[in-house]
């Protein structure tokens, strides 16, 4: 597989721009993990979003994505270093029956993708949370739903007010992104921020707002409920 | 249909541009060729040498020859028609969007510089083969990285022959990969910790430690490599090593890989993602050779029968992946010179016990482990492996083999 797709710890740390800050220096050892894994049917866009966040970009190509892949970043919240792990799997299915669930060992958080012109990748949803539940003993673990490729808005099957009743009936939060646009660089980021801050401050992710208030985040200001392609 | 002819796998490859050795090579090359034409050309055709062939010091070489030779390694007739449906397997088969998806995403595995229409093509010829090798056969199921293994044939023999040896190869090699689940797949891994405990104890407690998985390894093993090595040459020259060995081949080869970067792995933080993350990255400059030769020697040293119970110990599933490789029928009774192996494994075996069959148990048996440690030297591990596992894999073979 490609050199470039699985170089992203490499990437994270030399990458500019928004990792300036905290690139170029290994996090020391004992800095804090956030494993956070990536779920969804295949080809939503799971790997092109984990990719957007470790290495500041959208890759060239991908490929299917067989068993389980790893990227990392290292992030800097409040003065402190973190590192999140985003184990991004395979959307198959036959996968994740037996092949997957060793990987939701110790997770913190998930992250449930679906393709916002693909009404099948949403609907899928209820079984990738069946799914979840079985594997994660705590039922607090932070979970967000992710609707991608929102740039292809000629194209659109899911329409976000279905997928905002979605979410609240599972407690979730929303959020529509396109890991490629690239006008958009912040905002992949801010989706995997905001679970980082919630993550370290460990309160619960989901708070009963409205949808348009979004999550309020002290380092992110901009509301996270928003489509900005 | 020389698709990729014009990257050359001949003797331009690195590997073998020995410098000053470079003459020796090309002799030693032209040797080679030879003794390949003169085994496909003897009647009946030589498997048994084609098999070492495949297994040897560069492999079949060129795609000219593995045009020729694959169809034999899988005993498939050139002459047969091929595989055909009539029906419009786009619009009715379950699998269709999924394979689209993922041929459509399969831009690496063709060669660099090919036209986009050119790949387009045989994109389209690729989700052809593949639909139409799960129509004939119900019981196979798709899987991720099928893809990449079909796609390796249709760019080596083109789509008409492909179709042919993938299905001879679905039904074969790759059959626990297409059980409606996985469960059998995992076991197969299962075997990948053994075999390094085996060889490097240290190294295996320090995996465990991390609670690694072995997951890192799916897609080497389903795919063939074909998935994770960015050389087309050094793809098809694993093919070349597989074809010509036992189903469980490339978890050997996966496990040399492991062992090969012992000290990367040594020097990793013990978790699970250090050690995830280095080992799915394969490196590119692997030496193909050395290990190829050293995956062959651990099959015979520990066979998957002597690994059988640490694997099932791994899942606590009782249920072995041999299961399902009893039909062995490609090893077939007529490929001569198994005979002059098989003899000398006779010869070798009979002062011990001439009158039990004690193939069916070569594990509890020294003497068996001694003759093909003997027999390793002679002929090359690999080329022993092939016999070996047919033997213990196999019922059906071993009566035509001991008849």
């Amino acid at each position: 597989m490609a050199s470039e797709m699985e170089s992203s710890i490499e990437a994270s740390f030399s990458s500019s721009g928004v990792m300036s800050a905290t690139s170029g220096i290994l996090p020391p050892a004992r800095s804090r993990i956030f494993k956070i894994i990536v779920i969804g049917d295949s080809n939503v866009g799971k790997t092109c979003l984990t990719y957007r966040f470790c290495a500041g970009r959208f890759p060239d190509r991908t490929e299917a994505t067989i068993g389980v892949d790893f990227r990392e970043r290292a992030v800097e919240i409040d003065g402190e270093r973190i590192k999140i792990q985003l184990w991004d799997t395979a959307g198959q299915e036959r996968f994740r029956k037996s092949m997957v669930q060793h990987y939701y060992r110790n997770v913190h958080a998930v992250v449930f993708v679906y393709d916002m012109t693909n009404i099948a990748s949403f609907h899928s949803l209820p079984s990738w949370i069946e799914e979840c539940k079985q594997h994660l003993l705590a039922n607090d673990i932070p979970r967000i739903l992710v609707g991608n490729k929102c740039d292809l808005r000629s194209a659109i099957q899911v329409p976000t007010d279905l997928a905002q009743k979605f979410a609240d009936t599972h407690s979730m939060p929303l959020f529509e992104t396109s890991a490629k646009n690239p006008n958009d660089n912040d905002h992949v980021e801010a989706i995997f921020m905001t679970l980082a801050h919630k993550l370290k401050s460990h309160k619960p992710l989901m708070l009963s707002q409205p949808p348009d208030n979004g999550i309020t985040l002290k380092p992110e200001p901009k509301p996270t409920m928003t489509c900005w392609c | 249909m020389a698709l990729r002819s014009a990257q050359g796998d001949g003797p331009a490859s690195s590997r073998w541009a020995g410098g000053t050795l470079k003459a020796d090579f090309n002799a030693k090359r032209k040797k080679k060729v030879a003794e390949i034409y003169q085994a496909l050309n003897s009647d009946p055709t030589d498997v048994a040498a084609l098999r070492r062939m495949a297994i040897s010091e560069g492999g079949l070489l060129t795609d000219e020859i593995r045009r020729k030779v694959w169809p034999k390694l899988l005993n498939i007739n050139t002459n047969d028609p091929p595989p055909l449906s009539g029906k419009n397997l786009r619009q009715m088969s379950k699998d269709y969007q999924q394979v689209l998806l993922d041929v459509r995403r399969s831009l690496r595995r063709f060669p660099p510089g090919m036209p986009d229409e050119q790949r387009e093509g045989l994109q389209e010829e690729l989700i052809d083969i593949i639909l139409l090798i799960l129509e004939r056969n119900p019981q196979l199921h798709y899987y991720q990285g099928y893809h990449d293994i079909v796609v390796t044939f249709l760019l080596v023999v083109g789509e008409r022959l492909a179709a042919s040896l993938v299905e001879k190869l679905s039904t074969h090699h790759l059959r626990d990969f297409m059980d409606p689940t996985m469960d059998n797949t995992k076991h197969i891994l299962n075997y990948l910790m053994p075999i390094i405990d085996q060889v490097n104890p240290e190294l295996h407690d320090f995996m465990q430690s991390a609670e690694v998985g072995t997951i890192f390894a799916l897609s080497w093993l389903i795919t063939w490599f074909g998935h994770v090595l960015s050389d087309f040459r050094h793809v098809v020259r694993l093919y070349d090593f597989f074809l010509a060995c036992h189903p469980l081949m490339p978890i050997y080869f996966a496990a040399v890989i492991v062992l090969h970067r012992e000290q990367e792995v040594l020097d990793c933080d013990c978790d699970m993602a250090s050690v995830h993350h280095l080992l799915s990255q394969i490196p590119q400059d692997l030496p193909y050779e050395t290990l190829i030769s050293r995956a062959g020697d651990l099959f015979v040293q520990f066979p998957p029968s002597e690994l059988a119970r640490e694997a099932a110990a791994q899942q606590q599933a009782e249920r072995t992946a041999a299961s399902t490789f009893k039909d062995f029928e490609l090893a077939s009774a007529q490929q001569r010179p198994d005979m002059v192996l098989r003899q000398r494994f006779r010869g070798l075996l009979r002062p011990e016990d001439p009158t039990k069959d004690v193939l069916t148990k070569p594990r509890t048996n020294r003497f068996v482990k001694l003759a093909v440690m003997g027999l390793t030297v002679a002929l090359g591990a690999a080329a022993l492996a092939v016999v070996k596992s047919a033997l213990e894999w196999a019922p059906k073979f071993q009566l035509q083999l001991f008849p």
